[in-house]
């Protein structure tokens, strides 16, 4: 029998999965009885995943009581960077969960019966501690991402969804097979893989350079590492905002979080030739997306290629732990992992809302939005300055914590880094003047005058109240985040940097 | 002198364990003449009765087969029939490969030939008599058996290819396969002669036998005939498998086969091939692994490329899911090449053949559940489906869809499919063999494989524009419905067993 924590932990995976598939087999239901079951999914995950985060920062109960077994040869269990990943993604799923229940779509049973897989996967991806295992459930959960962008989805989904199809399984198989490798050098059998069996078994072998780079590179594609982007601005567009929620918010954190356990510790990513690769890419990420975003016509794309550009910092986290040595920008790289996974799903779904109103992507035919939607517009506002790091929000301390560990690097690094919060700033508020202040459009006039439209209503407030609670609380207690992955990170530390190793290489 | 034969006789007598030891094929032998007993006494209204008994029979002794060996227990290496017969595969699993697909294909023959008024009675007889071939001819232990197994088997298929005696596609296809099926045993049998002839001679034994050339090669006595020799046995087997550069003839003739002879080429034909050069490499020529392990190598990277990029240029779905199978067959050789070349190779504590076996019956299930989701689309003509005319089928079917997904997934490797995780077993034998480059183009080719397996599923998936007429529902039977069910939860199941 396991421990009430463990319990609660198969409760938060196997409740989106197991609503889901009676979702999808009951296709007849009612509707309001599927709704009612749909809701059970989502809500579930949401009050147990904060909770087992605060349970699991508490010293006096030991991690072995989060662990057990599972029919399938390998079990859940939680971690110190799993812990803080599983309760955002719980959030963003019922943010997500409540935005599809408000919206009218064919097929509304299997609609959100595949979100809720897709969900039920995310979150198994941040609950199990097997190298196969979460790989498994992030496969688990792309499956129900193409459906839903396929059918649900909006203009351009078709080859968008083959793009993204294409590029994801490219990275699946290249990180799967660099995955693969690294169990094989560390000679374990199936129930020994897991993060901490490889990267111990690999400590003192070392693993195969090309099981690095495999999974540096596969990992990075699912992260949309530049140049291996280009699938996701569109993926994201032209996927059904609750998806793109879940998989921008959540999801893509699985190649982050793979890097961050698997890659710094057994695989040594941030090593050598390699290492040197991840730091240009990801200045990449930083830079030049950052440009890319500068040029957006269209807020949803935007938003899309912004949550690209911000995860260069993220990157930079993982290298400067990696290759430094240093524990607290791999803190940092959790920190803003779990942070830039709210606000960009709060942009996703505020900007469906300004879609609803302006009828259009497009800034030029939006424009003087708030003196319409007041709280709309204030509640876009939040998630802007949380998505560049507005300090009160949690966003802020993992881009500082990334800037402030990069310190000792040549000043051209840091002034590269350090380049998004400006280019940040630019767009992001060059969105929301052109979404919500100045002038009103023609268009929107015209629309309003057609179809007269009021401020948002109390189901996106709630969601989108929710993703920014979430938040400020981050952003006030970041220790809510750094309690868990504290220990952790000093831990993965040493393994890239055995202790034999003088403490500068350079 | 007399007593010499008399002697020899005796050890050639079959002994009752021997029959014991092949019951399942003898049971399929026995529902194939069954099947041509009731064409003469059923009367027409009970003609259902014909494919009825052959599926009942089938699913019995596949019962049988798996349950052990028909209740006898023996050392798996003890030789049968005078050493014309040996067990060196894990045959419980052999047998469910080929029992399975004879069984799926009657399910979806029932249907297909009655709407064509073709008769069932001799699709099945023939089907039956094919099935027996193919589970003798894994068994094999010695050149007369395989090759006199093989070739009942290949007659049986070229008339299983042109059924359809009014489709020109089909008749053109049977010509097709009998050209190029006739010049593969030609190679095979010029294969044996010379093999026969290096090796044998005074002395030698029955150099025709298996473990006697394995052991003639290993004492050093081949020379560079026999090379040519095996060379050419083994491309008869390729050929088989629909292994590069032996797969021209695939997709023309699986896109104009009745449909349920395509599943059944792709399936238990394409087993045969895998199984029998996996029988030959590691028996008879095992003491060439040096030569061998390289050119299958060699092989297994041109047809996973080959098939992939082929499979990538066409927008038929028969035609795809044909040089798909190529691909597959890549895959096979590739765990075979394994197996070549290192002998204790091992995935997840499954031996190589069992790995080959499992890879199998996975390509079985997703192959079957793919075309039997497939066959609820009405289509013009048998060998035409364009992907396109799957668009909207989701609304029309979601029954069809579902299973569509789940057996185009499986065919990808799409984890947590039983399909990923065969493949997983595969790239593990590759890493444990050190095969860096077909394992490499193992993941160049998946990687191609979604762009068109995705395409199929794209249409199917996609919502459709408004403007669509003959959008109207489409009726999928409750049968259809069972076996659609009963196949994708197979390759949800399968995968998580496999990995226990």
């Amino acid at each position: 029998m396991a421990a009430l924590p463990a319990q609660l932990l198969q409760a938060v995976v196997a409740t989106p999965v197991a609503t889901g598939l009676l979702l999808i087999a009951g296709r007849r239901l009612p509707r309001a009885l599927g709704d009612w079951i749909a809701l059970a999914g989502f809500v579930l995950p949401a009050a147990l995943a904060p909770w087992l985060l605060l349970t699991w920062t508490d010293l006096s109960i030991p991690p072995e009581a989060f662990r057990s077994g599972g029919p399938w040869g390998f079990g859940l269990s939680l971690n110190g960077f799993s812990a803080p990943l599983l309760a955002m993604t719980s959030i963003v799923g019922l943010a997500a969960g409540i935005k599809a229940m408000t919206q009218d779509v064919e097929a509304r049973h299997a609609y959100l019966g595949l979100l809720l897989f897709m969900l039920g996967g995310t979150l198994g991806v941040f609950a199990t501690d097997h190298v196969v295992g979460f790989y498994f459930f992030h496969e688990f959960a792309l499956i129900p991402t193409f459906i839903l962008t396929l059918f649900w989805g909006g203009e351009g989904r078709r080859p968008a969804a083959m793009q993204m199809a294409i590029y994801l399984t490219v990275g699946a198989m290249a990180s799967l097979a660099g995955i693969l490798l690294a169990v094989d050098a560390a000679g374990l059998d199936w129930a020994g893989a897991t993060f901490e069996g490889v990267a111990d078994a690999l400590l003192a072998k070392g693993a195969p350079r090309a099981a690095g780079a495999l999974t540096l590179f596969g990992l990075g594609t699912l992260a949309s590492l530049f140049p291996f982007h280009s699938w996701a601005a569109s993926g994201y567009s032209a996927a059904p905002t609750p998806a793109a929620m879940l998989h921008a918010g959540a999801l893509k954190k699985f190649g982050l979080y793979g890097l961050a356990l698997l890659g710094l510790t057994s695989l040594r990513v941030t090593e050598g030739a390699l290492g040197g690769w991840l730091l240009w890419l990801a200045l990449g990420n930083t830079v030049l997306i950052g440009l890319v975003c500068l040029t957006q016509v269209d807020l949803k794309r935007l938003v899309s290629w912004s949550s690209v550009a911000h995860m260069g910092p993220v990157f930079l986290g993982l290298w400067v732990a990696g290759a430094r040595g240093s524990a607290s920008g791999l803190d940092a790289a959790v920190l803003l992992m779990t942070a830039h996974g709210l606000s960009c799903a709060a942009l996703f779904l505020l900007s469906n809302d300004v879609r609803v109103r302006a009828g259009s992507y497009r800034f030029e035919e939006m424009g003087g939005l708030a003196s319409r939607a007041p709280v709309l517009a204030a509640m876009f506002v939040a998630a802007s300055m949380a998505s560049l790091g507005l300090p009160g929000f949690g966003n802020f301390w993992g881009e500082i914590g990334v800037f402030l560990s990069l310190r000792a690097e040549p000043l051209w690094i840091q002034a590269l880094a350090a380049s998004t919060v400006v280019i940040t700033a630019v767009y992001t508020l060059r969105a929301v003047a052109a979404a919500f202040f100045g002038p009103e459009s023609a268009a929107l006039a015209r629309r309003a005058e057609a179809a007269p439209f009021g401020d948002i209503g109390w189901t996106s407030r709630l969601a989108a109240g929710l993703l920014l609670a979430a938040l400020v609380a981050v952003g006030f207690m970041p220790s809510l985040v750094t309690d868990s992955t504290n220990r952790v990170s000093a831990d993965v530390v040493k393994y890239a940097r055995p202790a034999a190793k003088t403490p500068s290489a350079r | 002198m007399s007593a010499g034969i008399d002697l020899a006789f005796k050890s050639l007598a079959p002994r009752a364990s021997d029959w014991a030891a092949i019951l399942p094929e003898l049971g399929v032998a026995a529902l194939s003449l069954f099947a041509l007993l009731q064409a003469m006494v059923v009367p027409a209204r009970l003609r259902w009765l014909i494919p009825a008994t052959a599926r009942a029979g089938l699913v019995l002794v596949a019962v049988m087969a798996v349950t052990g060996d028909g209740g006898v227990v023996r050392p798996a290496d003890e030789a049968l029939f005078g050493g014309l017969l040996r067990h060196n595969l894990p045959m419980a699993g052999v047998r469910l490969v080929f029992l399975s697909s004879a069984l799926l294909t009657s399910l979806m023959a029932g249907r297909f030939l009655a709407a064509r008024g073709a008769g069932l009675a001799d699709y099945h007889h023939v089907l039956l008599v094919v099935t027996a071939a193919f589970m003798l001819l894994v068994q094999s232990d010695h050149f007369v058996p395989f090759f006199v197994s093989l070739e009942t088997a290949a007659v049986g298929l070229y008339v299983l290819v042109g059924y359809l005696r009014r489709s020109e596609a089909s008749l053109e296809a049977g010509v097709k396969f009998l050209v190029a099926g006739g010049l593969s045993s030609a190679f095979l049998l010029m294969g044996m002669v010379l093999v026969y002839g290096t090796l044998g001679g005074p002395g030698a034994g029955d150099s025709l036998s298996f473990p006697a050339i394995a052991r003639a090669l290993a004492a050093g006595k081949g020379t560079v005939l026999t090379l040519a020799g095996a060379a050419m046995i083994v491309g008869g087997a390729a050929f088989k498998l629909g292994a590069f550069p032996f797969h021209s003839w695939i997709p023309d003739v699986y896109q104009g086969a009745p449909t349920p002879t395509t599943a059944y080429l792709a399936t238990a034909s394409k087993a045969a091939g895998a199984l029998s050069l996996l029988l030959l490499v590691t028996g008879p020529f095992a003491p060439l692994a040096a030569k061998v392990a390289p050119a299958l190598a060699g092989l297994a990277l041109l047809t996973l490329l080959a098939g992939n990029l082929a499979a990538l240029a066409t927008a038929d779905i028969k035609r795809a899911l044909a040089l798909s199978g190529v691909s597959h067959a890549g895959f096979l050789l590739a765990a075979i090449t394994a197996a070549v070349a290192r002998t204790d190779a091992e995935a997840f504590s499954y031996p190589a053949e069992n790995v080959v076996v499992l890879y199998l019956l996975a390509y079985v299930a997703g192959t079957f559940l793919t075309l039997h989701s497939l066959s609820a689309v009405p289509a013009r003509e048998d060998h035409e489906r364009p992907f396109i005319s799957l668009r909207g089928l989701i609304r029309r079917s979601p029954a069809a869809t579902a299973g569509l997904c789940f057996g185009v997934g499986s065919l990808a490797g799409v984890p947590p499919s039983v399909g990923f995780v065969t493949k997983l077993l595969v790239l593990a034998l590759l890493v444990k063999a050190g095969l860096w480059w077909v394992l490499g183009a193992a993941l160049v080719g998946v990687a191609i494989s979604i762009h068109y397996y995705f395409g199929i599923l794209r249409e199917a998936v996609s919502r459709p524009g408004e403007d669509r007429e003959d959008a109207a529902p489409l009726e999928v039977g409750a049968v259809s419905r069972f076996i659609i069910g009963a196949l994708s939860l197979s390759t949800l199941a399968a995968g998580v067993l496999i990995l226990l």
